[in-house]
């Protein structure tokens, strides 16, 4: 019988602890499993949850109220703690609507209480039946260690006014420093907001740096300019060849302007930058990069504007439908004017039309 | 204690009584109540009652366990008068009825003698099948 107790116990102590925990859920489910064993040695079988927990509920307060009593008994007979007899006080009252013999004797002794004997005659009849479970004792009450006080260390005080059984101050580096440290925090922020200033600046130097070689460097490998090259002969000094001695007289301006009439000649705007040749080389590049370009342009356009002469005109109209209404403008004017159409326009239409072609075939 | 049990002999002189009663506490000592120890002190001390003898707990906790065993044997009469009354008037639900049953229905009626009047709401039901007697029984 006490093993199917404690099985039903568990079984419905699963549940329980599945739900989230309030402080008297282990105290309740203990309360459950020991009403459950009762019940099975009176002669039930099975209970229903509810049941089970309403009567669970109810030995609690049981214990409550007898405790109530007790105490207030206790405290009646100015006692702070129980005895025998404030516990078969608090009894009799929970009784008193059951009924007991005696009960009408107002005068009758304790001992003799007609509750006194039901209880010993029940303890007598029945049967031992432990708990089903080993219970730690609870609620665990965590002790604190209070602070030892000023007496207990066996300092004195820092000031008079302090008696010595307060507790003792903790140790002073842990607020003395306290303000220091909050500086040191402070000045090494600052100093790391600087820091990390002054590596940004570098950084972006360095990018700008990077971003100018690769800029110019293939650039200028590319077009391969003979002007630029002299340029840079002329910017730095410990690039450009040695001097002879004759040469030595010669202004070091002077003969870069001669060169660059040379290169003039052939592009008026490389003429302009070699003027104002002291700006940074890149800088000075930049536009004769863009007109190179621009030449190139040119160049390919006029090449494209040929090929596209030559073309059939029915390939024009295989093109993509939305391109269809746009093409016969552009390229009526384009035979008309030729050199007026601006380059630009024309090469992205050039550029539109490959990509058709492409599509198709 | 014993400061008590002279006073009640001063006062009462009856020593059969006082006599049982201390066996009874002596034996306290040796007897286990099946509601455990660390409950009702636990409880106990909740409710304000400090007191560091053993024994006493374990009086409050044969008080209780006797009031829980009453309350239980009251249900269980409850459950058996039902379950007579059922067979007669159907034979069929007797073989599946025949287990005994800790009930709602049994409990509350056995603690109303006790002064505990316990109600729940109509749409309380424990399991499905709670709520679907009345349904089958109207169809």
């Amino acid at each position: 019988m006490s093993d199917g107790g404690g099985e039903s116990g568990s079984k419905h102590q699963q549940p329980h602890t599945k739900r989230k925990f309030s402080g008297d859920d282990f105290s309740q489910a203990i309360a459950k499993v020991a009403v459950a064993q009762i019940c099975e040695r009176v002669g039930f079988q099975t209970f229903q949850q509810s049941a089970l927990g309403k009567l669970a509920d109810i030995a609690v307060r049981y214990i409550n109220s007898v405790g109530k009593a007790a105490n207030f008994y206790a405290n009646l007979s100015g006692r702070a703690e129980g005895n025998v007899f404030d516990i078969f006080q608090g009894l009799e009252d929970l009784g008193l609507d059951q009924g007991f013999s005696g009960a009408s004797d107002i005068n009758h002794c304790l001992a003799s209480s007609g509750i006194v004997r039901e209880l010993i005659q029940y303890a007598n009849e029945a049967t031992d039946v432990p708990f089903a479970y080993a219970i730690p004792h609870f609620p665990v009450v965590k002790d604190r260690k209070p602070k030892s006080s000023f007496l207990q260390i066996g300092e004195e005080p820092p000031i008079e006014d302090i008696p010595a059984w307060l507790p003792a101050f903790p140790d002073p580096q842990t607020y003395f420093e306290s303000p220091s440290q909050n500086e040191r925090a402070s000045d090494s922020y600052t100093e790391k907001i600087e820091l990390g200033k002054q590596q940004r600046k570098m950084e972006m130097s360095m990018v700008n740096l990077q971003r100018q070689f690769s800029e110019s460097g293939p650039s200028s490998f590319v077009h391969g300019d003979s002007s630029k090259e002299k340029k840079t002969v002329e910017s730095n000094p410990f690039l450009s060849a040695p001097l002879h001695f004759e040469e030595k007289e010669v202004s070091s301006v002077v003969l870069p302007a001669k060169l660059s009439k040379e290169v003039a000649l052939q592009n008026p705007v490389a003429k302009k930058h070699v003027v104002d040749n002291h700006i940074s080389v890149m800088e000075t590049f930049a536009p004769a990069l863009e007109a190179m370009k621009n030449r190139f342009c040119e160049s390919r356009e006029e090449q494209k504007n040929i090929q596209l002469d030559q073309r059939p005109p029915v390939q024009f109209k295989i093109g993509v439908g939305k391109k269809s209404l746009v093409k016969p403008l552009k390229s009526s004017p384009q035979n008309m004017d030729g050199g007026k159409i601006d380059p630009w326009f024309c090469k992205e239409n050039e550029n539109d039309e490959r990509k058709g072609d492409l599509k198709i075939f | 204690m014993n400061h008590n049990n002279n006073f009640q002999q001063s006062s009462d002189g009856r020593h059969d009584d006082d006599a049982a009663l201390t066996e009874f506490l002596s034996s306290l000592m040796g007897y286990t109540p099946t509601i455990p120890d660390e409950l009702v002190e636990h409880y106990l001390a909740k409710s304000g009652f400090q007191c560091p003898d053993v024994r006493l707990i374990r009086l409050v906790a044969v008080a209780t366990q006797k009031f829980v065993a009453e309350v239980a044997t009251d249900a269980l009469q409850q459950c058996k008068a039902r379950q007579a009354a059922v067979v007669k008037d159907k034979r069929d639900k007797q073989q599946k009825d025949k287990r005994l049953i800790l009930t709602m229905e049994d409990l509350s009626k056995a603690l109303r003698e006790y002064g505990v009047n316990v109600k729940h709401q109509e749409y309380f039901a424990d399991n499905p099948s709670t709520g679907m007697d009345p349904a089958s029984k109207e169809e």
